[in-house]
């Protein structure tokens, strides 16, 4: 991860790259026109920015020469030192070593200014143009000078991500060397592959890095959108923004954008209250956002929290009744976070009106479906009265996901460890039959559970989950995953092993089935189906 | 939030400020690299303070005081100058800024330049 003093240098090094071209043209185009103030002005200026931005980072030698040059202009500029063909020389030369000492800060071994040119460049500035004084020769450093080109590149995404996905071919591909290395039981073999194997993971990461940006490229932005929405609203709103610093890979920023923007509005029309009715509750008048994101292994969480009127879960009962998502009797027993849930149901809206900012159809469903697309998770916490917290769950990089691999009826599957929760054994007695599917209390909790072979293999005419007759053997391995707030179990053959993976997406006709959310190639060789989280959850709420 | 205007001409000092401000809890509206692009972001943005660069590729940093506090004559400007131009530190102080910072600066210094004069 960059540091800031890593960032200020690579900037400074940029800059002074491009004021030291800017210079050398410059000044050759005074030598053509020696009296235009606009050239000496603008050679000033550069002189100028490099003198104080060496000075500010420490670069003393490029800050001193800088200094002498800046002086030597200004007399020109004053005409109290001509601009003659000797004066030119040094200039130039001097030029010249400040882009040597520019290239070579970060070398090992540090250029030292050439002492003769050092001593040419203060009789210039001293002694006027007192000719008295012999400028000595001095070594030409065009002589062995290459041509030097910044170190900084702009790089157009499109070309990061094609690089990605070859990346993501070659460890498929990787894997398949080191499985047959191993099956071919050849020692030659096996040495190679896993050099391979260190080489294609370096560069997978190597790649990741080149994508990362700061999340404050996105969070600077919301202080000017925030006043904008307040103000609108007549609303008193103190930003806090958290972790700008953090890295995250700049296509899932990308994806994010319009949600965060949507959650921001929502909790300023919606969540914040107006100053009056905060005084009548006893809070401050302005209401306080909190923007934050941080680490959390190898996931970045942002967080929006407000300290609003929070969400009215009377409302959402009532809105979800109607909605027909919900019988009556049932939406009053709901624990809270399922309750919750419904607000990120396709058109679920409980404002009542539609501000300039706010409510224009765009739902929470449209964020939820954003945020589900990178393999994200996303998590609403609201106290009536006290306020609202969005926290989003996301992935450092989109390339290349964890996974737990496990058998179904002989084929391979893989869950994102992203929505994996917990893993458990449990005996066939501990799970009941309710209705067309099978329960477990796990921790007090009743959670719906899935017979993965019924689901995948059986008929469409024939299938049924709540009949455990079907279960072979005593004890069930069960992977619980869980997707806005609710859990599910899901019952699988043999359990192997957690592995990253390269997902592909599914070709026609396949992508049809919502099931499966990709497909990835094992280094066996194999084909792996990766299932769909959210869609195998929202099919078993839609039945429920 | 009190919210900022910076006025460098180098990407390098506008990151270095822009990095000291927004860590000590002010919001930067916006960065200009030049006179004219000051003078807009001036008007647009209405911030509460401005630190000015002396030097500007298409006008000096006087010209730039001088525009904007003819539309806006309770802005408050800070110039930011290097040592050696006290002379248009001092003509700008006429002209209306509310005090100045040299480079190479602390961190310390500009907030405390920038507390001070947000304060009253």
């Amino acid at each position: 991860m960059k540091s800031r003093e890593q960032e200020y240098k690579e900037i400074f090094i940029a800059e002074a790259l491009e004021y030291y071209d800017s210079l050398n043209r410059h000044i050759s185009e005074l030598e053509k026109q020696p009296q235009d103030d606009r050239i000496l002005a603008e050679i000033f200026r550069l002189l100028h920015n490099l003198k104080a931005n060496a000075k500010a980072i420490g670069y003393l030698q490029i800050s001193d020469i800088s200094h002498k040059l800046e002086t030597a202009f200004s007399l020109i500029r004053n005409k109290e030192l001509n601009f003659s063909d000797e004066v030119v020389t040094v200039l130039f030369d001097g030029i010249d070593m400040l882009g040597d000492l520019i290239t070579n800060v970060d070398n090992p071994v540090p250029v030292e200014p050439d002492p003769v040119l050092l001593r040419n460049l203060d009789i210039i500035v001293d002694s006027l143009s007192d000719s008295a004084i012999e400028l000595a020769k001095i070594q030409k450093y065009s002589s062995s000078k290459n041509l030097s080109l910044s170190d900084l590149i702009y790089i157009q995404i499109k070309k990061l991500d094609h690089m990605l996905n070859l990346v993501g071919e070659l460890i498929i591909d990787r894997d398949r060397i080191i499985s047959l290395s191993r099956e071919l039981n050849n020692d030659d073999l096996k040495v190679v592959s896993s050099h391979l194997y260190r080489i294609t993971e370096e560069l997978q990461y190597s790649v990741m890095d080149a994508r990362l940006v700061n999340i404050g490229t996105l969070f600077n932005k919301f202080p000017r959108i925030v006043r904008d929405i307040a103000s609108a609203e007549q609303k008193d709103i103190y930003l806090k923004i958290i972790g700008q610093d953090i890295q995250i890979d700049r296509n899932i920023l990308q994806i994010i954008t319009d949600s965060l923007l949507h959650l921001v509005r929502n909790a300023i029309t919606h969540g914040i209250e107006l100053p009056k009715e905060r005084e009548k509750a006893n809070k401050p008048r302005a209401g306080s956002l909190v923007l934050s994101a941080r680490n959390e292994r190898d996931n970045v969480i942002i967080k929006l929290e407000d300290d609003g009127r929070g969400i009215d879960l009377k409302q959402v009962r009532k809105t979800a009744v109607r909605n027909k998502l919900v019988a009556p009797d049932i939406a009053e027993d709901l624990p809270d976070s399922e309750v919750l849930s419904f607000l990120f149901e396709p058109g679920f809206s409980t404002a009542k009106e539609v501000t300039e900012f706010s409510g224009r159809g765009v739902g929470l469903d449209v964020v939820k479906n954003a945020i589900d697309s990178i393999g994200g998770r996303l998590h609403i916490d609201s106290i009536s009265g006290e306020g609202t917290t969005f926290a989003m769950q996301l992935p450092t990089s989109i390339a290349v996901k964890g996974a737990l691999l496990f058998e179904v009826d002989s084929i391979f599957y893989a869950i994102p460890l992203i929505h994996t929760e917990q893993v458990i054994a449990l005996d066939k007695d501990e799970l009941h039959e309710v209705g067309d599917v099978m329960v477990a209390d796990l921790k007090g909790e009743t959670v719906t559970v899935v017979y993965l072979n019924e689901l995948l293999n059986a008929d469409e005419a024939t299938i049924n989950l709540g009949d455990k007759t079907r279960l072979q053997g005593q004890i069930q391995n069960i992977v619980v995953v869980s997707y806005n707030n609710r859990k599910l179990g899901l019952i699988v053959d043999k359990l192997y092993r957690q592995q990253d993976i390269v997902v592909k997406p599914l070709n026609k006709p396949l992508d049809k089935i919502d099931l499966y959310g990709g497909v990835t190639l094992l280094g066996t060789g194999k084909v792996c189906l990766v299932l769909d989280v959210p869609a195998i959850t929202r099919y078993f709420i839609h039945r429920r | 939030m009190k919210r900022i205007l910076i006025v460098d001409d180098s990407f390098y000092m506008r990151t270095m400020l822009k990095n000291m401000l927004t860590d000590a809890g002010y919001e930067v509206v916006g960065e200009a690299p030049n006179g004219q692009t000051a003078l807009e972001l001036a008007k647009e943005t209405t911030p509460d303070l401005i630190t000015l660069d002396v030097i500007l590729p298409d006008n000096t940093g006087l010209d730039v005081l001088k525009g904007i506090k003819k539309d806006q004559p309770e802005m408050k400007v800070i110039i930011v100058s290097a040592v050696g131009q006290e002379v248009i530190v001092n003509e700008a102080l006429e002209y209306g800024a509310l005090s100045y910072i040299v480079k190479p600066f602390s961190e310390e210094k500009v907030l405390e330049v920038v507390n001070k004069a947000l304060q009253d």
